[in-house]
């Protein structure tokens, strides 16, 4: 009787966690399903549940046309700014952990920028880079998610440097290296997942993003998002594109989830237990 | 091999002065102890040492150059550190190798250097596990074999054995004792634990809130305790205290309970003035006998018998004391013994200031 | 020993190393953090428009514009009541997901790993997803209501005024559910087993259960989880601006459209800025405020 309980109630959970999963999964499914669609299944009624066969021809056409150019600039621009905040992030958390520079205040100043909304900014940060000839360049867009991502990767290397067991820094110490070697043969070695993790984060933010793009991008660094909303007009909508488009924005966030979701459930959980 | 000379060093922590003008000389190939309760600055002075704590004044001379303010990786030293400070991520074998190649040694006199170390480690056969596949006395030689490599004029150790279990420790205790003879290095080695200490050390520096309580051999402190605090510091179980009347020009005198011992024909006899001492007893100095003059009577509280051994503690007054007993001297608690004292191996401190009085 | 005075010497000084280590950053984050702060500021004192180009110092007059400027109060009402209902939604539901996933499910990773798609994707792309899902004759929302309904139906979600707002909020719980699922699956993963295991042995009910170890338990977490949230909800843009730029008329304009819509479409530059300080402020009382009351609660 017992045994019989318990396997229901296994099977109840399985069954609600399928509901849920596909109110989840459907409408990038939906999304995905456009892109595949003729013409004339996307405008057809009722709607059509499975597009006939896959039909690459939306691809095809934001191939040919070049405006698949924007996932490029979206990759050039998130790749590079996680570089450089990872690396000025990590050395500036090692700075606050170890050597407690600051106080406590610098700490919690730097963070409290990550809570200015982007809106608030964003046109300061515009007449800035109006005055430097960096707006519609990668370096505007880079420069600009290098300083927004910075203070979020301060914050997630800093709990992963506090973990790091003071001794194997000392014990490198002893055997003669720099304290700048200690940084990189012992720290960065044991900071390892952190740093996947947070550099995860970092490219998620920076190629997810949309106001910054929308106003220092014009023509020659459009970033796909920017795109995406560019193709719903005031009355017809090209929704080909559109599900195309969104589609190879999100294939690289379903490649990271399948291949590191171990980091992203750990990024997302760490951000609020640590912070 | 140079020796080692602290001179006059003082560490503070804001407010908090840890080491109190303190010096020490060490010779080239003495293995030294510092020992004390927890906050007595022995890990702050080998950490100074170690040059991973600047000190606020002082020196500190390694031969003949003052290694005082130099980074640590300029003083030629090598430390092993209670955690083992294993890099997890290394091999053993790269564990081993890391201060080589720090300082840049070619990969043949890595290879040569490493497993002269992990022979006579016996870890050989571990070189190309990691870390997290060793237990934790294996660690404990990886982290040995680390500093051992490196031709480093001086060693340290900050509490190596305090993470291994009772077992591992005793066995580890010999291993290092048997390393600094074969190294003839020099060797500074901090624990809490009085007994590593004991049996380690060519001299002991007992360290209480940064000053030196005393320094010497280890059988001269554990004889010849300077004070109540070095007394009390050495030996397991500790050393009982009782407050105790010298009379009749010091040769009697009043235990806490009344009892009247006679001090006639000891040492001490006559030489010490009349008045109240802290009496230092340890338990090994009581011993059963069948006669009763001139005898401690002891009515048994509690029994700990240890296997060899039995531990029979009893009241004088307020006073509790433990005795050492041979296994069967006695069989149950209640029972009422006649115990000897080895007056002449038994210390009087002065109550007031805690000093040893030297007859 | 001679100690050399080379600059790479001098570098691995700790007092030098330090700073040497977080000047980048800092230098950074003044420039793109602390300077269009400082600018935002000035420019509000100041009076720049389409038209005008005036630098001078003109008072408070933008400040005082903000009192009388009904669309503006309009839109942080939109904010706040958005912001209201929408995370308590997602607070519950990644709840119950997270009580759901917190006991034995044969292939969870695999049901996680889809569930948390929604949360890692772009905005825009969550927002246009659910605007072709919407979309009165060619999306499938109105496909399914009509199965249900036993007939057509026709409801306009993009325009009828009654329904753009339950429209914009499924997309954003949908993207952002998630993420408060992940935070607390987390936090009820942490409870102390044995003290569960007492309670149990102690009679205690589920519910008490529920709220003497567990509720207190995960308190922390949470707290930091609806703070983060509730910043976000607060700032929203992307979702609102890809479904109905604030439309129809001003009926989904929030505060991040509406000062947009002042900065870049009026180009009413320093009024923008106003705007600016404005919700500046109101975020740093209200994280002010939320971070004392983490405290006492600690």
């Amino acid at each position: 009787m017992k045994q019989w309980d318990q396997g229901a109630r296994l099977w109840a959970r399985v069954f609600c966690a399928m509901i849920v999963t596909l109110f989840f999964v459907f409408p990038i499914y939906w999304l995905g399903a456009i892109s595949f669609k003729t013409a004339e299944e996307i405008f057809a009624y009722p709607p059509v549940w499975i597009p006939a066969n896959f039909n690459f021809h939306n691809y095809f056409v934001l191939f040919r046309d070049g405006e698949a150019w924007s996932i490029w600039n979206s990759f050039v621009t998130a790749s590079i700014s996680t570089l450089f905040a990872m690396f000025f992030g990590t050395i500036a958390a090692y700075s606050l952990v170890r050597y407690k520079t600051g106080g406590n205040h610098l700490g919690i100043w730097i963070i409290s920028q990550r809570m200015i909304p982007p809106i608030c900014v964003v046109f300061p940060v515009f007449l800035l880079f109006v005055a430097w000839d960096i707006v519609d360049t990668y370096t505007g867009l880079i420069v600009l998610y290098t300083a927004f991502n910075l203070p979020y990767v301060i914050w997630m290397m800093r709990g992963y440097i506090q973990e790091i067991p003071l001794e194997l820094e000392q014990s490198a110490l002893v055997d003669g290296l720099t304290r700048w070697a200690v940084l990189w043969k012992v720290v960065m070695p044991m900071a390892k997942s952190g740093l996947f993790a947070t550099a995860v984060f970092t490219f998620i933010f920076a190629w997810n993003d949309f106001l910054f793009a929308l106003i220092l991008s014009r023509s020659d660094v459009v970033t796909f998002p920017v795109k995406v909303t560019g193709y719903f007009g005031a009355q017809s909508s090209l929704w080909s594109k559109v599900g195309a488009l969104s589609m190879l924005g999100v294939l690289p966030m379903i490649f990271v989830v399948g291949t590191m979701q171990r980091f992203i459930v750990r990024g997302i959980s760490m951000g609020a237990v640590k912070g | 091999m140079p020796n080692l000379k602290i001179d006059n060093v003082n560490k503070f922590y804001g407010d908090v002065h840890a080491v109190k003008d303190l010096s020490i000389d060490v010779p080239a190939g003495e293995f030294v102890v510092l020992v004390g309760p927890s906050g007595c600055g022995k890990s702050t002075l080998l950490r100074s040492i170690a040059g991973l704590e600047e000190i606020s004044d002082g020196d500190i001379v390694l031969g003949d150059r003052s290694i005082a303010n130099l980074a640590p990786r300029d003083r030629n030293i090598a430390m092993v550190f209670q955690s083992y400070a294993l890099y997890p991520y290394l091999s053993v074998y790269e564990n081993i190798a890391f201060g080589l190649r720090a300082r840049k040694a070619s990969d043949d006199e890595i290879k040569k250097q490493v497993d002269w170390a992990s022979e006579l480690l016996d870890i050989g056969d571990y070189l190309k596990r990691f870390p997290r596949e060793l237990s934790g006395g294996q660690r404990q030689r990886v982290a040995i074999g680390r500093a051992i490599v490196r031709n480093a004029d001086l060693f340290l150790f900050d509490e190596p054995l305090s993470n291994l279990d009772a077992k591992l420790r005793d066995g580890m205790r010999e291993e290092i004792k048997r390393l600094h003879t074969k190294l003839g290095k020099t060797f500074v080695y901090v624990t809490h634990d009085q007994i590593e200490a004991m049996t380690l050390a060519d001299r002991i520096v007992l360290l209480r809130d940064g000053v030196i309580e005393q320094i010497g051999a280890p059988l001269d402190l554990f004889e010849r305790p300077k004070n109540i605090f070095v007394a009390g510091f050495l030996g397991s179980p500790p050393m009982n205290f009782m407050d105790v009347d010298v009379t009749e020009h010091g040769t009697s005198m009043a235990l806490p309970d009344g009892q009247i011992l006679s001090l006639a024909g000891t040492k001490i006899s006559g030489k010490i003035k009349d008045g109240a001492y802290t009496w230092g007893v340890r338990s090994e100095h009581l011993s059963k006998i069948t006669e009763t003059k001139n005898t401690v009577r002891a009515v048994i509280d509690v029994l700990q018998p240890t296997g060899s051994r039995t531990y029979g503690t009893f009241f004088l007054g307020d006073c509790h004391v433990v005795s050492e007993l041979e296994a069967h001297d006695v069989s149950k608690e209640g029972e009422i013994l006649h115990l000897a004292v080895a007056i002449d191996r038994t210390s009087f401190f002065d109550p007031e200031t805690g000093s040893a009085i030297n007859s | 020993m001679i100690t050399s005075n080379s600059f790479a010497d001098k570098l691995d000084q700790e007092r030098w190393f330090k700073y040497f280590l977080i000047a980048p950053a800092v230098f950074i984050i003044l420039l793109i953090g602390l300077y269009p702060f400082v600018k935002l500021i000035l420019v509000s004192f100041q009076n720049i428009t389409m038209f005008d180009n005036e630098l001078s110092y003109q008072g408070f007059i933008h400040y005082e514009r903000l009192f009388d400027d009904d669309r503006l109060w309009e839109s942080i009402l939109h904010t706040i009541i958005f912001t209201a209902v929408a995370l308590p939604i997602e607070l519950i539901l990644g709840f119950l997901l997270a009580l759901l996933f917190l006991e034995r499910i044969p292939y969870k990773q695999v049901f996680v790993g889809i569930i948390l798609l929604p949360t890692v994707i772009s905005p825009i792309v969550a927002g246009a997803t659910w605007k072709l899902m919407f979309d009165q004759r060619f999306g499938p929302i109105n496909q399914v209501i009509a199965w249900f309904a036993g007939h057509e139906v026709k409801l306009l979600w993009n325009i009828e005024p009654a329904l753009v707002w339950p429209a914009i909020m499924v997309a954003e719980v949908w993207q952002w559910t998630p993420f408060m699922f992940l935070i607390l699956l987390a936090a009820l993963s942490n409870v102390d087993r044995e003290q569960l295991e007492a309670a149990q042995i102690d009679g205690a009910s589920w519910w008490m259960t529920f709220r003497k170890i567990v509720l207190p338990a995960i308190m922390p977490v949470m707290f930091i989880a609806l703070l983060i949230r509730g910043l976000d909800l607060f700032r929203v843009f992307d979702v609102v601006w890809t479904m109905t730029k604030g439309g129809p008329g001003t009926m989904t304009e929030t505060i991040s459209i509406y000062a947009y819509h002042m900065a870049f479409r009026e180009f009413d530059v320093s009024y923008s800025a106003a705007i600016a300080f404005l919700i500046i402020l109101i975020l740093t009382v209200i994280v002010v405020a939320a971070l004392r009351r983490m405290e006492v609660s600690r």
